[in-house]
């Protein structure tokens, strides 16, 4: 196990090599810079703010610089928010979506799982077509579009909880559940095909013909087995999240990594753009190394394969 | 089931696979109601297209009721430079259901010649064709397309590059998992025994027996692609005015959501409405065409 993990960090590093070169390689190849603004500054400025970054040397020598901060964990300067370091902005608002996230995704599976279980259960009876169709609504239905009428029903309207900012618990509520939404639909489908296919196994036919209640059967053995998959999608989920973060972060204003990696986009804020996206890819290596991991947990049948 | 029945089904059920799957389809209330829905939308498209008034105004008419709410004169209101809201969601929906329709096609043609190619060719090719499909596809599409959106501008033309280069990798999987499957069935193989160059047999046998799930996959990906331009227009970083689709009507009415919120919910509601016909009419195709079902009815 420990070496299942270690082996995979060891993977990591090439991924996130290439990932960080290829950012940086697209970042060099845009024409235009973060210090094109409408009013052009005199040439001595710009040389002078361009030594200052080191944008006045050749493409090669940029790469060697960045990468030689890269790797004693200097991700760079922000070019827009002048005085501040790229870490030093990271660590403010990597907590924020942190907490965001997973708020996010325990409300994704406190709405999804017992959904997609109501549904199977019931399956071909209204309610699964009442659950499906739920899902299916969350999975058409934008982000922006869950927020606007979020905003406008419980923020404006009925005053139930704010609706911009970061500020207490309180202003958690109405972000969380619109990122949650559209992950629910999703592990709601996802759940219900999973205990459909446990619920047709032997063991479930004879913890029946056993005595054991219906309830008892589903919480004990078919859920236990067919949330082995719904774990695994892990990693397609924060994918998910993270997507939605940047639309929830801008809707919300809230300060989180989103929000500054949409307008690190719009400045051309280089080294702001290619640190948030070095933080996606761990969290998604983070998160795909757990999925490996639970599953030699859950399924020893992997560990003698592995 | 007798085998007498059977057999009457299977009567009925032979003869053009298309009208086939038709019928199936029909059974399925949802699905033929989001064909409907698709129609509508997509004939409305079109015959904006060509001209056809829909509404009594123009796009770029300008009334002196301005951010009116919805009246009998104007459905849907009218925004801020008084123009009625319901002829802008009629223009909105030419480019938001022809990029949609487009990255389909793209995804099309590029997922089936990379999946062939990997399918057909199983080995060293496949395992490298697919290990690259397997890093791009577990990258955030919507990450990945801001990011190329930085390099090739964020116009039409950039958005559909974007858009193309992020759909096709769910159709190359597909294509190849079916090729795989196809390879080993005895047709092909008496195909190959004749003599069948490679090239005719995949497009004369495996193509035609891959096709359905093929199809199914390209119905999900019309949604997803309406889904991610709208959302890329909406935080800013997609389409931006004079383009007009239904994304840029949404982040327009964002702004006015305290003071007029008609302004962003009839955008959201087509773009809503046409998202989960899609998907409604895609998972009734997958039921019409999985042979699992085919004899239950």
């Amino acid at each position: 196990m420990l070496l299942l993990i270690l082996k995979r960090i060891v993977w990591a590093i090439p991924v996130l090599f290439i990932v960080a070169t290829i950012s940086f390689g697209l970042m060099r190849i845009v024409p235009g810079g973060p210090f094109d603004e409408e009013k052009s500054l005199p040439p001595e400025i710009i040389a002078n703010i361009k030594a200052k970054y080191h944008l006045d040397k050749p493409i090669p020598e940029q790469y060697i610089i960045y990468m030689s901060r890269l790797v004693k964990g200097d991700m760079g300067v922000s070019y827009k928010y002048v005085n501040r370091t790229v870490n030093d902005i990271l660590g403010d608002a990597f907590p924020v979506s942190l907490q965001l996230g997973l708020l996010g995704l325990a409300l994704a599976i406190v709405i999804g799982v017992p959904l997609g279980t109501i549904a199977a259960v019931n399956r071909g009876s209204k309610l699964d077509f009442l659950s499906m169709l739920v899902a299916t609504v969350g999975i058409s239905i934008p982000g922006f579009v869950t927020g606007a009428l979020l905003i406008l029903v419980f923020g404006l309207w009925l005053k139930l909880a704010p609706v911009a900012l970061w500020e207490s618990f309180r202003h958690m509520l109405l972000p969380a559940l619109t990122l949650s939404l559209s992950p629910a639909a999703y592990l709601a489908r996802l759940t219900r095909a999973s205990v459909l296919e446990v619920m047709e196994k032997d063991y479930v036919r004879t913890a029946r013909s056993k005595g054991l209640s219906s309830s008892k059967t589903i919480v004990k053995h078919v859920l236990r087995n067919a949330l082995v998959p719904v774990l695994t999608v892990l990693g397609p989920l924060t994918a998910i999240i993270i997507t939605g973060s940047f639309v929830v972060e801008y809707m919300y204003a809230i300060p989180g990594m989103g929000r500054f990696f949409i307008t690190a986009v719009s400045n051309r804020d280089y080294d702001l753009i290619m640190a948030t996206t070095l933080v996606f890819a761990v969290l998604l290596v983070i998160a795909n190394t757990i999925v490996d991991v639970l599953y030699t947990v859950l399924d020893p049948r992997m560990q003698v394969k592995g | 089931m007798s085998t007498i029945e059977q057999l009457s089904t299977k009567r009925i059920e032979s003869g053009n696979p298309i009208i086939t799957v038709w019928r199936r389809l029909k059974r399925i209330p949802t699905a033929v109601v989001a064909w409907v829905i698709i129609s509508v939308m997509v004939a409305m498209a079109i015959a904006s297209l060509l001209g056809v008034p829909l509404t009594p105004y123009s796009f770029d008419q300008t009334s002196t009721t301005l951010l009116a709410d919805p009246s009998w004169q104007h459905l849907m209101g009218t925004d801020e430079l008084g123009r009625d809201l319901f002829t802008r969601v009629i223009y909105g929906s030419r480019l938001s259901i022809s990029i949609g329709i487009t990255t389909a096609f793209v995804a099309l043609v590029i997922g089936t010649i990379y999946g062939a190619t990997a399918g057909y060719c199983e080995g060293k090719v496949d395992s490298l064709l697919m290990r690259g499909v397997d890093i791009a596809y577990s990258l955030p599409d919507l990450l990945v397309m801001i990011l190329v959106g930085v390099l090739v501008g964020r116009g039409t033309q950039g958005i559909l590059f974007a858009l193309a280069l992020v759909s096709w990798m769910g159709t190359a999987r597909l294509v190849r998992a079916q090729f795989m499957q196809l390879k080993h069935e005895e047709f092909i193989e008496a195909a190959r025994a004749c003599g069948q160059p490679v090239f005719p047999l995949i497009c004369k046998h495996f193509l035609p027996n891959a096709m359905g799930p093929i199809i199914v996959a390209l119905t999900f990906i019309v949604p997803s692609a309406i889904l991610s331009e709208s959302t890329l227009s909406f935080i800013g970083l997609g389409l931006s005015p004079p383009a007009c689709s239904w994304g840029t009507l949404a982040a327009d009415g964002w702004r006015s959501l305290r003071t007029h919120p008609h302004l962003i919910l009839f955008p959201s509601l087509f773009i809503f409405l046409t998202v989960l016909s899609f998907n409604f009419l895609g998972d009734g195709l997958r039921d019409a065409l999985d042979p699992r079902t085919r004899l239950k009815k």
